[in-house]
């Protein structure tokens, strides 16, 4: 205390000016920075474009003021709504699943068992190839007329499918997609959290005589809890952000079965020259990423759990 | 003294003679005052700009004017260069476009009228004859203004040549139909026969174009013109729910039901690739189908492939498409780039570009190499009746293209919903759009 009253004086011990002061808004101005350049000054651009009429090529001058009007559209807008639910029902899909087959093929090859660091290398690589080539791998491999999938299928006596051109077919095509790739990143995040439980309390657990049911649900995955909701809360916010798999694979096709609402707002900013509209529509794929991140943290409050381990 | 002086007027009218010679020699070359310049040139990567290139080549070993070329798949082309064209100074002295844009360009200010290079003297090559280019390309590609906006008309004006365009044409497996006993079909109530004979027979009858946007669209607006249908009538009220357009959704549903497996998921790559392997029996789209049944890297069928006209329904009225070039507005080059679309559209170049294997633009290219490719007196057949007004080139295209007719039109091939209904709620959709952009202010006004 006395060191810090005097760092806070000058010479003649009377309170002043400390250049040392201004440290800590030293170290964090760059990540500032980044973060207003980066996230607030779009956000607050893609805010103010909505209330404009643009599109591209126009002077941004002649563009037209229209007010609230593009989100009073947007509110009409049964294509938004669609796109929204498509949306939802991926993410609750995708993320069902994802964080199931995530958290027990961790379970599982947490030990040190013989050819799992193979596996484990293996089970990665989706996660390390870019999305456009995921996108144009299962675009081949879905193919109705040349695709692996339907040729295997014909050897087991299948009729093809047209997975892609198929509204139930092609939403089932990209849940897969997203599984293959994504499925990898819970595993990534759930072993490391597993290695870095405390041994003592899993040891006392065992001590007293918990079986392995009991010392997966009552002891590990408690302990998991801030982990999994991390990785929850990234998930959502990647499925709300997917768009590069879905666009080369089948473009939110046929209709708009595969349409998310990124790739929707995509459409009608670049397909539809609409840039005001897409802004608008933005500004609510913003405002839901922000509420359901909002809720899923004030809910489980993952930051305060790890704290109090 | 005298002799010197004689000697020297001599000299002297020597020098001036030879400066006149090589003033003469000068003028005499219409390209030297270019040369060194370097003009940029976007256009897609397809095959007729790649079998461009040594025609650019040979281009810049005659007039001394550099070329970079900017290639772009063709549906990534319109956003970049918008892009391009909207800045102060632009990167792009020559932009080749897809027809449909060209109104979109134009109503943004982003193109140069062509007129004022054609009415240059110095720059205009007496012998290029651009009566000679197809009139529907150059209508279709290159024409903005008259009285729908993209058609020629007492307000039209030229912003484009027709370079890489295209007219539609019937190709079919002259095997699998001598195989099968059936005459190629020359109407609608023909083709729809055949298709189901070969669907019978378990043969894959047509290949289509059916992916969601702009492919499906394209897929249906075949058949549309022949079959009598417009998207919108005189007052821009849509008409893509009228029995001609009803009619061209089901021949649409027939193909998908009868073609290939997997027709709602192809682009133009994936509905050429199907005949091109074998999977079909029948394409009806672009002429460009012949050259690439030629090319042994794309094409098992060479050799096998017979062509006919579009199909007559109650009209003959095939596509007109492809591309076009012109001059952004914010071209530093302009004329140097115009001297480079005389260059490849001229008639030496469109020769050229058969023997490179591209497609030609002008009449007289078609019925001097009609001897040697099976499809040119087909083309140049159908030419005279290829509709340059099939589909409406205004700004709004793109959004009715891609989210009505697009989406619409993917219900119609991969449900058994009713196509009338389908259509009626497309075309309220249109009207809408119709409606948001002005179409109808003068008519409200009028109290129409």
């Amino acid at each position: 205390m006395t060191d810090r009253a005097s760092s806070d004086t000058d010479d003649l011990g009377r309170p002043g000016f400390n250049i040392r002061s201004l440290n800590p808004y030293l170290f964090i101005f760059p990540a500032v920075l980044v973060m207003v350049c980066g996230l607030v000054y779009p956000v607050v651009d893609a805010f103010y474009l909505s209330f404009y009429d643009w599109k591209i090529g126009m002077p941004f001058e002649t563009a037209p003021f229209v007010g609230l009007s593009h989100f009073k559209r947007m509110i009409f807008d049964a294509d938004v709504w669609e796109s929204i639910w498509v949306t939802i029902r991926f993410g609750f899909w995708t993320i069902l699943i994802e964080m199931v087959l995530g958290i027990s093929l961790a379970l599982l090859l947490e030990k040190p068992i013989r050819g799992a660091s193979v596996f484990r290398t293996i089970f990665i690589l989706p996660l390390m190839v870019s999305p456009v080539v995921v996108g144009l791998i299962w675009r081949y491999l879905f193919d109705a007329r040349i695709g692996w999938i339907n040729y295997y299928l014909g050897m087991v006596g299948i009729e093809p499918q047209v997975w892609l051109g198929d509204a139930e077919l092609a939403f089932f095509a990209i849940v897969f997609t997203d599984i293959w790739q994504w499925t990898p990143f819970i595993f990534i995040i759930i072993i490391a959290g597993l290695q870095a439980l405390p041994s003592e309390v899993l040891e006392a657990s065992k001590i007293d005589g918990a079986n392995w049911w009991q010392h997966i649900l009552l002891v590990k995955l408690p302990m998991l809890k801030s982990i999994i909701v991390i990785a929850l809360l990234m998930r959502l916010i990647d499925v709300f952000r997917a768009l590069e798999v879905m666009y080369i694979l089948t473009g939110g096709g046929p209709g708009r079965a595969t349409e998310l609402l990124s790739l929707h707002i995509y459409n009608r900013a670049f397909d539809t020259q609409q840039l005001g509209y897409a802004s608008a529509i933005s500004v609510l794929l913003i405002l839901l990423v922000f509420g359901l991140s909002f809720a899923i943290l004030v809910f489980s409050d993952p930051l305060k759990e790890k704290s109090d381990i | 003294m005298k002799l010197t002086k004689i000697a020297n007027g001599c000299a002297g009218f020597a020098a001036f003679a030879a400066a006149c010679a090589l003033g003469a020699a000068a003028l005499a070359n219409p390209y030297e005052k270019y040369a060194g310049t370097t003009i940029v040139v976007s256009w897609p990567a397809l095959a007729h700009f790649q079998a461009a290139e040594t025609l650019v080549e040979e281009f810049t070993e005659e007039t001394g004017i550099e070329v970079e070329i900017d290639a772009l798949q063709y549906l990534k082309l319109r956003d970049r260069q918008i892009l391009e064209m909207s800045k102060p100074t632009g990167d792009y002295d020559v932009v080749s476009w897809v027809v449909m844009w060209k109104g979109e360009y134009v109503a943004k200010g982003l193109l140069t009228p062509l007129s004022q290079y054609f009415t240059s003297g110095s720059l205009v090559d007496p012998e290029y004859d651009i009566d000679d280019i197809a009139d529907a390309y150059l209508q279709n590609g290159g024409i903005v203004g008259g009285k729908k906006g993209y058609m020629p008309g007492k307000s039209g004006a030229l912003y484009g040549i027709p370079f890489g365009a295209e007219t539609s044409i019937l190709a079919y497996r002259k095997d699998i139909l001598e195989e099968q006993g059936i005459e190629p079909p020359t109407t609608y109530d023909e083709l729809r026969v055949v298709m189901k004979q070969l669907g019978d027979a378990g043969i894959p009858a047509m290949t289509s174009r059916g992916r969601t946007g702009h492919q499906v669209t394209a897929g249906w607006l075949l058949h549309l013109a022949p079959l009598g249908g417009k998207i919108f009538d005189d007052q821009w009220n849509p008409t893509i729910n009228s029995p001609e357009a009803v009619e061209a959704a089901q021949v649409l549903r027939e193909i998908a039901q009868t073609g290939p497996t997997g027709i709602p998921t192809f682009g133009f790559g994936e509905a050429s690739a199907a005949f091109l392997q074998g999977d079909a029996a029948l394409y009806l789209d672009t002429l460009k189908i012949a050259a690439m049944s030629r090319n042994p890297k794309l094409s098992k069928i060479d050799g096998l492939v017979g062509y006919g006209l579009h199909p007559v329904g109650t009209r003959c009225g095939s596509e007109t498409g492809g591309f076009a070039v012109g001059i952004p507005a914010n071209s530093q080059n302009r004329e140097a780039a115009f001297l480079f679309i005389q260059y490849i559209t001229s008639k030496a170049g469109d020769q050229r570009m058969v023997e490179l294997g591209g497609d030609p633009v002008r009449i007289s290219t078609l019925m001097n190499n009609a001897d040697n490719f099976d499809e040119y007196p087909v083309v140049a057949e159908q030419l005279p009746c290829a509709d340059p007004d099939w589909r409406p080139l205004i700004p709004e295209w793109n959004e009715l293209n891609v989210d009505v007719l697009g989406q619409a039109l993917t219900e119609v091939i991969t449900t058994d919903d009713p196509i009338q209904t389908i259509m009626d709620a497309a075309n309220e959709k249109a009207r809408e759009i119709m409606e948001r952009e002005g179409y109808y202010t003068w008519a409200s006004y009028r109290g129409n």
